[in-house]
């Protein structure tokens, strides 16, 4: 997730689901297929940046469970 | 004479002295027998015998101590401190007891699931959904364990950008069971509750894991306020914690998988979705490519169509001009005659061969 575009990956991957289904609306479009085609494309390497870097945060907690 | 060697003690002095020794001497033992004599007095109170082809000892303990069934005949494992009471009895005032071997653990399991099963404890109706996605997590184990490494590698390596947080807790042995309640506890109190509690242990006998069968922890489990997760064992080991829990997983690291999906399939998906659009594109570019073609045949036939009509319709006119054609009349065995066509007029004959120059001698109509 980069600081320009905050959505979240859910979201992204929701808008590639938009973009992918407008291909096969009724909407579709020679002329605009070509810029949403690239948008498709930038928005999927986005996608995947964001999950190829994305590491998880762990922490053992300070209290103690050993005694009551 | 008196001896003033031996203190002289009361019967109660001597009774409180030696519980004192006994307490100095053994603050905690673990004593292993067979049950006899089992029986719960007003609710409250256990007493029940542990013995052995040599001895018998009584034991007392109360029912809130009692966490997992038994019943005579079944081997446990008591621990406890010995103590003389005021009538003079000794026993075993039993803390904490665990079934011991294979058929007393199964027995004490199978009596401990029909209690809980009969309350409802277990029924797919108090089971809940584990969020999709979620960010914030909760995990019980012990650092320590295999079981936790496999699942922190598996989470690790299938999603990221959780929130794990973590309560260090023993999973094997007495004091196990109680920790895990407190960890259960801890977090279902906080201001910002973890999405799922998840429990995880990894493999073992079934004495190691039988901590995950005691009543008071299956009850926690069970009354969570937040969804759990429980992965204990390998796939064949059933626990109550299990039956339990909202969800079941067959092992820590099936645990990581339930929780969340596989980055690398979504990525693989991703690009399948992105690259998806391009056949469509193409397709669509081929239906305009194949309509113009269509089009252009189209008019290319209704050209050629209007052409062949002309050039008919030309060579048609043609052969009637053609049939026109004075020469061909000529050639057919016709004279052409010019000049005034009375009597005595010089007239000009022409024939397909010749030109001859011929006078009329008589004129006679027809």
């Amino acid at each position: 997730m980069t600081k320009n575009n905050p959505k979240t990956i859910q979201e992204k991957i929701a808008a590639l689901d938009e973009l992918v289904a407008w291909f096969d609306s009724d909407e579709f479009t020679l002329e605009t297929a070509l810029s949403k085609f690239k948008e498709a494309e930038e928005l999927a390497e986005e996608i995947e940046k964001d999950l190829s870097s994305l590491k998880n945060e762990i922490e053992v907690v300070k209290q103690k469970f050993d005694q009551a | 004479m008196e001896n003033t060697i031996n203190p002289r003690l009361t019967v109660s002095d001597f009774v409180a002295l030696t519980n004192q020794t006994l307490e100095y001497a053994y603050p905690s033992v673990e004593v292993e027998g067979e049950v006899a004599g089992f029986k719960v007095n007003q609710g409250k109170y256990v007493f029940f015998d542990l013995k052995d082809s040599g001895a018998s000892i009584g034991c007392f303990m109360t029912v809130w101590q009692l966490r997992q069934p038994i019943e005579d005949g079944m081997k446990i494992i008591v621990t406890a401190t010995p103590k003389l009471t005021q009538w003079g009895k000794f026993s075993l005032t039993v803390r904490a007891l665990r079934p011991s071997g294979e058929g007393s653990l199964k027995k004490s399991f199978e009596l401990l699931k029909a209690k809980l099963d009969k309350e409802g404890l277990f029924t797919p109706e108090r089971k809940r959904l584990l969020p999709v996605l979620p960010q914030h997590i909760a995990v019980i184990s012990s650092i320590q364990a295999a079981g936790y490494a496999d699942f922190i590698k598996i989470l690790g390596d299938r999603w990221g950008g959780l929130k794990v947080d973590v309560a260090q807790v023993q999973v094997q042995g007495t004091d196990a069971p109680d920790q895990i309640i407190r960890a259960l506890k801890y977090f279902n109190a906080q201001e910002v509750l973890p999405e799922i509690i998840v429990i995880i242990r990894g493999g073992g006998s079934a004495d190691d894991l039988s901590a995950f069968n005691d009543e008071l922890l299956v009850r926690e489990i069970a009354t969570s306020r937040v969804p759990t997760l429980v992965g204990v064992g390998h796939e064949t080991d059933e626990s109550l914690a299990d039956l339990a829990a909202d969800v079941r997983a067959a092992t820590p690291s099936n645990a990581a998988q339930i929780i969340v999906p596989d980055r690398h399939e979504i990525i693989r998906t991703v690009r399948y979705k992105a690259q998806s659009v391009l056949p469509r594109t193409l397709q669509a570019i081929e239906a305009i490519h194949t309509q113009v073609q269509s089009n252009l045949g189209r008019i290319l036939e209704a050209v050629e169509d209007q052409y062949q009509q002309s050039d008919a319709q030309l060579k048609q006119l043609r052969d009637v001009l053609a049939q026109l054609d004075p020469s061909v009349v000529l050639r057919r065995g016709y004279a052409l005659i010019r000049g005034e066509q009375t009597v005595g007029s010089h007239i000009e004959i022409e024939t397909h061969r010749a030109i001859i120059g011929a006078k009329v001698e008589h004129y006679d109509k027809k």
